[in-house]
């Protein structure tokens, strides 16, 4: 009969989760275990496993959340898994047409000046011409 | 003659071929020793033999293993090391 029985406080040795308290869930395998706790809730070698003295009475497939509790009850840190919301994506605003944003009042007064540039030029030579004429 | 640091076997020589086809000399700096376990002195897995400047190029998480010890202590001794704290009579960690 295996030592690691439903109940078995152990700690992991191997992994990240090492050096951590964890209990056994449920026993899948000779070699298998589905431990919880301090850890991950996982399956497990046993061989990364190192059994402690406790064994706590608990029902088969214990859920995380009444292990949550069991631990808490006993003082003993708990791993629990704060995902992070994921934040919220820039919304796309799609343009339409006839209505011209921010670059295209640049791109238009940009035509005006260069619009207004030769009628200048223009303007000039006229007058250059005319002042040619009166002398 | 090469200059003087590159007179000794500080550098190592790397045979480099030219665009124009010629063969060139190259210095580089040695790699450093292999990291090895605090705990037995055997060569650590996972943790890469680099310079300190090449290291700072590579993710903290894939520099060394993930867990507890993870770059200082082998396997063997971090499992020994968790198994004495736990054990009434802790047994000794091989040196």
């Amino acid at each position: 009969m295996s030592i690691f029985t439903v109940g078995r406080l152990c700690l992991k040795l191997a992994g990240r989760d090492a050096g951590r308290k964890c209990i056994v869930v449920e026993e899948l395998d000779s070699n298998y275990v589905l431990i919880d706790g301090n850890v991950r809730r996982r399956k497990t070698n046993v061989n990364h496993l190192e059994p402690l003295a406790e064994v706590l009475d608990i029902k088969k497939n214990l859920s995380h959340e009444a292990v949550k509790e069991l631990f808490q009850s006993h003082n003993w840190p708990v791993w629990d898994h704060n995902s992070k919301q994921p934040a919220e994506k820039p919304k796309k605003h799609k343009k339409v047409k006839g209505q011209s944003g921010k670059s295209g009042k640049k791109d238009q007064s940009a035509k005006k000046e260069k619009s207004a540039a030769p009628k200048a030029k223009k303007e000039k030579s006229k007058k250059a011409e005319d002042s040619e004429e009166t002398a | 003659m090469p200059e003087g640091k590159f007179r000794s076997r500080t550098f190592r020589r790397i045979h480099v071929r030219t665009p124009g086809g010629k063969s060139v000399l190259h210095y580089r700096r040695r790699k450093p020793s292999k990291p090895t376990c605090a705990g037995c002195g055997r060569v650590l897995a996972g943790v890469p033999q680099e310079l300190p400047h090449d290291l700072k190029k590579i993710a903290k998480s894939s520099r060394r293993p993930e867990r507890p010890y993870g770059g200082v202590l082998c396997t063997v001794c971090s499992r020994q090391l968790w198994k004495d704290k736990t054990r009434i009579e802790p047994t000794e960690v091989k040196a």
